[in-house]
């Protein structure tokens, strides 16, 4: 199945497709109607590369990454579309068994709330071993002594964070702990939402380091869920950008943020305080995040907060189309946005 | 761990500070209770030719206290006597102590309300966490009405309704009496038969009023638990649901363990309805004899007894509660 999976425009010639999703579109249903929470994704998540998806809260990037799971839940629903995997197929058709060994063996997660992800009347340790017991883990000893592993690689006393209750870890250390349990199993995809939110800059980006080091120590696929720029640039091949739960600007992040062709992606990256240079030249985007039950029909979902609005966008929704090798963009005015 | 012990030191101590503070104010109660019951006793028994001092022994034989002195006097007489577990004796069952009237009613109670109580939890608690996580299908929407329904009746109705369903429609349970008087009672077959056969009623009673209270309480907890992040994790990281639904039972049951065990200590006071519909001779029913005889030694003592479980099962709950979540500092 893997080959059957092609890569569109890439500049990088050696690489290999990992997850390939289209048409990704999920309808939440509400009393006030039906609003879609993605909307026509297609997106490449290239093999032994992190890339991060990236957009305000609404965006609509934790839907994606639950949908990569299949694990949309009521009230939102996959109307349209496939998410593949290679080597294992359509995961939108998995169910039970099969949709359980995915999870976890395969794409390990680490989740926005990770600090309240593990049950608090279990040691860290019993949960562990729990998750070997949910995919027939053989050698119970193995698995803990990976996670020992792992918890030593981040600076943590094994001994002691194994056998204590989720309470009597500080914050950092949970978030630590719930990378463990997305590596421990040894899945071959990294699939993290927000994993530094809560963290104070030095742990955070003594996380990241550990992120980053293990992605290329075990060859991962990494996806990163964030809203932080600063995360993106420091950690990132590849860069998604959302809005209003499409996809307004995808490419490497190199080119992505030398060049930004969005007038989204553009103020988003403007509105970055420099450490250098004057604190005035950040400025604030303009109007309020997308509220998913205000998300106009047809034309561009950005362009009540767009600078470069024109007839065609109140009408046309814009395509993803090619700027440059591997670059695209879903902009009309893409053309005459220069600096 | 000497902590720990000075900590449960500190509860009972507590704990009978709190008993003898209930007591004094159930004396005070019978004693400002409008006609004076201990001296209208008195003059009943001087009335019916009794001497005085005869009379006053009696009295104060009943009440533990006697009525001429100064109230204080009688106050303190009154707390040493309940100190000593005297709790005087019964007017109704004339000269009969209370404590032994109340000892011979309790295993009545203590197996119907146990078990009752045992089957109202286990297959409420099943079912409220049915009903939670099949609350979008029509099976979970039967389960809350039937369990809204049923906690709706009152004990007493379902009582007489169980009554009137299967001892006089069909006639497939007997009515009334803890067993069939006509067996010799002895650890023999027929008898403990008989015993089980008379107490199918007031059990099924006791537990189908109060299954619908706990499956409520459940399926609330299990919807709030099921919301939690931990579990949303547990199943994106493929965890099997048996060991799921381990955690969302275990989280859910916690906040329900501390009704349980108040429930447990609530069951010294029987139930009252059941025990009198059924004529089943536990302490709610030797309660209800009490108040229409007006026998307040025998009230007192029941409500003594009642306060007294109460609050030894606050704390055991806080006791056990420290076992059982592991976020509650054994200090």
């Amino acid at each position: 199945m893997g080959a059957d999976l092609k890569v569109i425009g890439n500049a990088d010639q050696d690489a290999q497709v990992e997850c390939q999703i289209r048409d990704l579109t999920v309808i939440f249903t509400t009393d006030s109607g039906d609003f879609p929470a993605l909307n026509h994704v297609n997106l490449d998540i290239i093999k032994n590369k992190i890339t991060a998806i990236v957009g305000e809260s609404g965006s609509g990037k934790s839907t994606l990454g639950l949908a990569i799971l299949n694990g949309v839940a009521f009230p939102g629903k996959v109307t349209e579309g496939s998410v593949e995997f290679a080597e294992h197929g359509n995961v939108l058709k998995l169910r039970g068994k099969a949709l359980r060994h995915f999870r976890g063996p395969v794409v390990g997660t680490v989740f926005q709330a990770s600090q309240n992800a593990m049950n608090p009347l279990a040691r860290v340790g019993k949960q562990i071993l729990d998750l070997g017991r949910s995919h027939h883990y053989k050698d119970p000893r193995k698995l803990l002594h990976e996670a020992e592993n792992l918890a030593r690689r981040m600076a943590m006393d094994p001994s002691r964070v194994l056998t204590a209750y989720p309470h009597q870890l500080s914050g950092g250390m949970r978030q630590r702990m719930g990378i463990i349990m997305a590596l421990v199993l040894k899945p071959k995809v990294l699939l993290l939402d927000e994993p530094t939110t809560a963290l104070d800059l030095l742990t955070q980006s003594a996380v990241l380091e550990i992120i980053r080091s293990i992605h290329r120590e075990r060859h991962l696929t990494t996806i990163l869920i964030t809203h932080d720029m600063g995360v993106v640039a420091e950690v990132s091949d590849y860069i998604v950008v959302m809005y209003a739960g499409r996809v307004v600007e995808q490419g490497s992040t190199h080119d992505t943020l030398r060049d930004p062709r969005h007038p989204y992606t553009r103020a988003i990256l403007r509105a970055i305080p420099r450490l250098t240079g004057d604190l005035n030249r950040a400025r604030p985007l303009e109007g309020s995040p997308p509220d998913l039950t205000q998300i106009p029909a047809t034309g561009c979902v950005f362009r009540s907060r767009c600078s470069y609005r024109a007839p065609q966008c109140d009408l046309v929704a814009p395509l993803l189309e090619s700027v440059d090798t591997g670059h695209f963009v879903a902009c009309h005015q893409e053309g005459l946005i220069r600096d | 761990m000497s902590k720990f012990l000075k900590r449960i030191g500190k509860r009972i101590v507590a704990g009978l500070v709190m008993i003898l503070a209930v007591s004094s104010f159930t004396f005070f109660l019978v004693h400002f209770m409008p006609g004076n019951p201990v001296q209208t006793k008195l003059n009943t028994l001087i009335e019916e030719g009794i001497p005085p001092l005869q009379a006053q022994a009696q009295v104060r034989s009943m009440y533990g206290f006697i009525p001429h002195q100064p109230l204080y006097i009688q106050y303190l007489h009154y707390v040493w006597q309940v100190l000593h577990l005297n709790l005087g004796k019964s007017i109704s069952y004339s000269g009969v102590p209370v404590m032994h009237l109340l000892l011979k009613a309790m295993p009545w109670t203590v197996i119907m309300v146990l078990t009752g109580l045992a089957v109202s939890f286990i297959i409420g608690i099943s079912a409220g966490v049915i009903a939670s996580v099949k609350r979008n299908s029509k099976l979970g929407d039967g389960l809350l009405l039937l369990s809204t329904f049923l906690h709706g009746i009152p004990q007493f109705i379902m009582a007489l309704g169980l009554a009137y369903i299967f001892t006089t429609i069909f006639k497939i349970f007997p009515f009334g009496a803890p067993y069939n008087a006509a067996i010799s009672p002895g650890f023999t077959i027929p008898f403990i038969g008989s015993l089980a056969r008379h107490a199918v009623l007031p059990i099924a009673a006791y537990a189908i009023s109060g299954f619908g209270a706990w499956a409520l309480a459940m399926r609330a907890s299990v919807t709030s638990v099921l919301g939690d992040d931990y579990i949303l994790a547990a199943e994106l990281r493929g965890v099997t649901p048996s060991i799921r639904l381990r955690y969302i039972a275990r989280n859910a049951m916690l906040p329900l363990f501390t009704i349980l065990t108040l429930s447990v200590g609530f069951m010294f006071g029987g139930s009252i309805f059941i025990e009198t519909i059924f004529d089943y001779p536990g302490l709610g029913y030797t309660i209800n004899t009490a108040l229409a005889a007006r026998d307040y030694p025998l009230m007192d003592g029941a409500f003594l007894m009642i306060t007294a479980a109460v609050i030894i099962a606050t704390i055991v709950a806080d006791l056990l509660y420290t076992v059982l979540d592991p976020r509650i500092q054994r200090i």
